[in-house]
């Protein structure tokens, strides 16, 4: 049977993601220019960043249409990284001694 | 909705221990999606090591991004974005049995990837002869700080780790191309190209944090 479902994007709405994206690329290079005080500068950069990404992983890597369960796979990645900098930041944010010979 | 059927039903990709192509095709994309749920957590290690420097120096990495051109980091995000947009282009053709359009579409992609690499060529070797080198064998005087060399040495982990990733890339591309011309691919098996495709997408989505974690501060 080859009555495959997998989703087609037309050529339009890909070169729409792309352009979505070049356009979000120039804001995170403009919003240097006008210098947002610290520390808005960092999470604006990083937000616009976030929004990027997702937008890649929706409509490029076809999360939007996908199976739920690669959905989770990708969800719990970012899930356990997460975790992975908030524990170590537990530690060396508060040590007394806080930098190593290195 | 009618799909552009191939009715002469090739099946020789189809492996005996699957049901069917769909079967086979969803098994070998959930596989590449637990790679990539490595991937991320591989290069989370760096992006951690990042945090953790940046909380201790952030003076440090405010004056040593300066040394990065930002105009060339925002070529190469733009070039990598495009090369994402071709890679969808060419799963696109292949779902449509354009095996012409996939090729060329490939070889775009290939092209923009060596653009990035060789953009990424000249800033590292323009860093080196400065004497902007990893760790012990750093010996430039032009940053204040008496622990500039660890900007730099996360700098070249975390874009060298990206940069072999988009030399794999290509590698993979060029084998997508040998295969499309031996006609191995049509609207009823593109697996490689698909998987390929997710791949250079999460590549171009590392990028996409790199480009204003390292060139963008200040």
């Amino acid at each position: 049977m080859s009555a495959h479902h997998h989703h087609i994007s037309t050529a339009k709405f890909l070169w729409g993601v792309a352009t979505s994206l070049f356009i979000l690329t120039f804001i995170t290079v403009f919003v240097t220019w006008i210098h947002i005080p610290e520390p808005w500068n960092v999470v604006v950069a990083i937000a616009i960043a976030v929004v990027k990404a997702l937008i890649v992983a929706a409509f490029f890597m076809n999360l939007w249409w996908d199976s739920k369960f690669n959905v989770l796979l990708f969800i719990m990645s970012i899930a356990f990284f997460l975790l992975l900098i908030g524990i170590t930041l537990l530690d060396t944010l508060y040590r007394v001694d806080p930098v190593p010979s290195f | 909705m009618a799909q552009p059927s191939v009715t002469e039903e090739r099946l020789e990709h189809l492996q005996h221990h699957f049901i069917d192509s769909d079967q086979q095709f969803e098994a070998s994309k959930m596989g590449m999606w637990i790679f990539l749920v490595t991937e991320i957590l591989f290069f989370g290690g760096l992006f951690l090591a990042y945090i953790v420097y940046r909380a201790w120096y952030p003076e440090l990495y405010l004056l040593a991004s300066e040394e990065l051109h930002t105009f060339w980091g925002a070529v190469n995000t733009v070039v990598l974005i495009g090369s994402s947009l071709t890679v969808a282009m060419a799963i696109r053709s292949a779902q449509l049995n354009q095996i012409k359009g996939l090729i060329i579409n490939l070889w775009i992609t290939i092209g923009l990837a060596t653009v990035f690499m060789v953009i990424k060529y000249f800033e590292y070797t323009e860093k080196f002869a400065k004497g902007i080198l990893p760790g012990a064998h750093y010996s430039y005087e032009g940053i204040a700080h008496e622990k500039a060399n660890i900007f730099f040495s996360i700098y070249y982990m975390m874009t060298g780790l990206h940069g072999i990733h988009v030399l794999v890339g290509i590698g993979l591309m060029l084998w997508l191309v040998y295969k499309a011309k031996k006609k191995v691919f049509h609207s009823g098996y593109y697996t490689p190209v698909e998987i390929t495709g997710l791949y250079w997408h999460l590549v171009d989505i590392i990028w996409i944090f790199l480009f204003p974690l390292l060139y963008l501060i200040d």
